[in-house]
């Protein structure tokens, strides 16, 4: 049997695959790579029709990043994104876990309808709920606070998560855990011991979503915090560097490319339970 | 006593189904007691007035406002805050307040007076404040515009005046000089088009396609509603007139792209020396200066090339608009005394003197002496502001400001008209006709909700 040539063989990924994803990975990282070229950029040549928009023409000022970090509260508002959607993530996967087991594997009369009125109430735009929503914030007496994004942030996150892991949980045979039935446990410790460990990518999942989701929301941060400090990444790029006609656009750039760097970092080292979780659901 | 290990008290790791129910229940009544209470829990009660405002389009006029509420607060013993928001965020965040009956005390209201009628239950009367403020600085410019239902619902606050930017050396390149009318602008553009460098009209939905577009309309002799507020007057033969000369403004003197221009658009084009004229406030000159943008291929700054003149003038008349941006105390607020008492503080002369003079006169006073402030005879770029204060009028001209007239506004039936036309969508007659039909339609709806 004759064999292709060595080197046909060790160049055929280039051709095959490297080749064909080109368009596609420069297409995805394009607005990355722009939003840094425009970070470093001085105004006048943000303004000026002639300069090349892809590359540096006129020197690199890193300006826009001292404009962040000495006139406004950026790192502030880093951090409080930070911690609003860490804690926001992990309350919703835990209620998504606990709401997605029972209807994934309970039997009872309108389980199926009620896992779909779960996730048409992951439809309902924000736009619609924030005005009931900011009665219930003040009357928590949470107005101004970073709690009151904590609890208002799973009304989206716990209904798409729940709807995720009802997914995935279908997919895990029901034979294990009805061994450790059969050997004792009872319906939480099947959760927690057999169920949980096996759908590790599709938990992972729901929580990079619910990270992502939480990380990039407006409208709630907008509305039910005010203070300069308190302000997430989101908001506080926005009201501060765009001043009526005059858009900052160093500055906004450089604040989007810095923002951008949790999702990213989360999405490299997830990345291979992100794609499994996802696509497990997919098929069952 | 020696630890019990796990697997010695299997029972008591458990949470029996009774027991959760027991805390979950309790839980929720806990959390049903505070809302139904309807107030938050009194962790820490300290007086405090906050003032929620838009981030100013010369930054400098936001830190003289901070000053001033901390001088005041310090004075009074009082805790301040001032929260500052793009000035497209406003809307959500007043509807919110006003639905949740909280918020701040201190409010700016706008862009438009039309927010006094929209909001008007939920507004405290500033009748005291406003008599109190006008003597002391030579009365307000045209009172009668800002009372909504004969009520001071809002003081209004500044207003930046639309002069016409123009790039000097490309207006010599053509040999024009001087121009002051529509048409002369008309002229100028098509000139500058056969040159690269187009005029520049937003014709999209932003809040400078409404100030524009309504002052052509107006300077033609046209206006949407009459003078008692309720009857529409868009269909005329000046209406026409106006929206011939814009489409001939939009197809022999300017690019397609102001039909999708925002707010940003026409200070970019002007000073990236694209366009050879705007009808703009003073930011885009201030920018350019700021950021020390050249001329494009030159070394020279294109700063130095700009120069404000007068709003132009139509067949008919001169006059504009522009945002007139407000300030208010919602009704809910705990502090109403104290919001009363910093705007009287906020609006003594000095004070006004200091903050206009910190915002290089973008930010121009509703209030008769601040217009003879030294900061617009400072720079001969400002040297046509108060004029053009003097023909500004409140978008609804010649009718009174309402929650239609702001309605009109905010839904960009104007721009909308007008670029239905200019692209050769619709007649003159179709244009106006829808837009008739859209007008009626808001004043309509907003009688049956009175």
């Amino acid at each position: 049997m004759s064999s292709a040539p060595r080197w046909l063989r060790r160049s055929r990924p280039v051709f095959t695959l490297y080749m064909p994803t080109l368009p596609f990975v420069l297409f995805a990282l394009f607005p990355l790579y722009f939003m840094f070229v425009t970070s470093f950029k001085t105004n006048a040549e943000l303004y000026d029709v002639n300069s090349v928009p892809f590359w540096i023409g006129r020197g690199v000022t890193f300006g826009h990043y001292q404009l962040l970090s000495n006139d406004t509260f950026f790192w502030s508002w880093f951090v409080n994104s930070l911690m609003v959607s860490v804690a926001a993530s992990a309350i919703s996967v835990v209620l998504g876990v606990l709401a997605a087991y029972p209807l994934a594997r309970l039997k009872f009369p309108g389980a199926e309808s009620f896992g779909v009125a779960i996730f048409i109430t992951y439809l309902v735009p924000p736009s619609l709920l924030f005005l009931p929503l900011s009665t219930v914030v003040n009357r928590l007496g949470l107005s101004d606070s970073l709690w009151s994004l904590v609890v208002t942030y799973p009304t989206f996150l716990v209904p798409f998560c729940t709807w995720l892991l009802m997914g995935y949980f279908r997919t895990v045979p029901k034979e294990i855990e009805e061994c450790a039935m059969l050997d004792g446990c009872n319906r939480l410790q099947t959760l927690i011991r057999i169920l949980l460990p096996v759908a590790v990518p599709g938990v992972i999942c729901a929580a990079l979503f619910a990270f992502t989701l939480s990380w990039n929301e407006f409208l709630y941060a907008l509305v039910f915090v005010s203070p300069a400090e308190l302000k997430t990444l989101t908001v506080g790029v926005f009201s501060e560097l765009i001043r009526g006609d005059i858009y900052y656009w160093g500055g906004l750039m450089a604040g989007a490319c810095i923002g951008s760097f949790p999702i990213v970092i989360a999405y490299v080292f997830f990345l291979d339970y992100y794609v499994s979780g996802l696509t497990a659901g997919a098929v069952k | 006593m020696a630890k019990p290990s796990p697997a010695s008290t299997p029972v008591s790791r458990r949470v029996s189904r009774r027991q959760f129910l027991g805390a979950a229940a309790g839980g929720a009544a806990g959390l049903g007691g505070i809302l139904a209470a309807g107030r938050a829990p009194a962790v820490a009660q300290t007086k405090e007035l906050t003032f929620l405002t838009i981030a100013s389009f010369v930054p400098d006029t936001d830190k003289e406002l901070k000053r001033q509420l901390d001088e005041w607060g310090a004075k009074n013993k009082v805790k301040v805050r001032l929260d500052i928001i793009a000035h497209l965020q406003l809307v959500t965040k007043k509807a919110s307040e006003v639905q949740a009956r909280s918020g701040h005390d201190l409010t700016a209201l706008g862009a438009g007076l039309g927010d006094a009628d929209l909001y008007f239950d939920h507004l405290v009367d500033l009748n005291d404040v406003a008599a109190d403020v006008a003597p002391k600085n030579g009365g307000w410019l045209n009172e009668n515009d800002y009372l909504i239902r004969g009520k001071w619902k809002l003081l209004p606050w500044w207003m930046p005046p639309f002069p016409m930017a123009v790039r000097t050396d490309l207006l010599e390149q053509i040999g024009e000089k001087n121009p002051d009318t529509w048409e002369d602008w008309l002229r100028v553009g098509k000139k500058g088009k056969a040159i690269g460098h187009p005029l520049g009209i937003a014709i999209g939905h932003t809040g400078d396609a409404n100030v524009t577009l309504l002052s052509i309309l107006w300077s033609y002799g046209g206006s949407y509603v009459g003078k008692d507020g309720t009857t529409i007057t868009i269909n005329s033969k000046q209406t026409r007139q106006a929206l011939d000369y814009v489409k001939r403004l939009y197809t022999e003197a300017m690019d397609p792209e102001v039909i999708a221009w925002d707010d940003a658009s026409n200070n970019r084009c002007l000073n990236a020396g694209k366009c050879i004229a705007i009808h703009n406030p003073i930011s885009a000159y201030e920018s350019a200066k700021k950021d020390k943008v050249t001329i494009p291929g030159k070394a020279r700054e294109i700063a130095e090339v700009i120069d404000h003149v007068n709003t132009p003038k139509g067949p008919v008349d001169r006059r504009t608009t522009t945002g007139y941006w407000c300030v208010g105390i919602w009704n809910f607020s705990k502090n109403v005394e104290l919001a009363k008492d910093f705007l009287r503080y906020h609006f003594q002369p000095e004070n006004q003197a200091k903050w206009v003079e910190a915002g290089h006169g973008f930010n121009m006073p509703f209030l008769a002496n601040l217009t003879k402030h030294p900061v617009y005879k400072s720079d001969k770029q400002y040297r046509f502001i108060p004029e053009i204060a003097k023909v500004t009028v409140p978008p609804s001209w010649p009718g009174p400001t309402t929650a239609a007239s702001q309605q009109v506004l905010d839904l960009y039936i104007i721009p909308d008209m007008f670029a239905q036309h200019a692209t050769g969508k619709m007649s003159a007659d179709q244009a106006i006709a829808w837009a008739e039909k859209e007008m009626q339609e808001i004043y309509a709806g907003r009688r049956r909700k009175v």
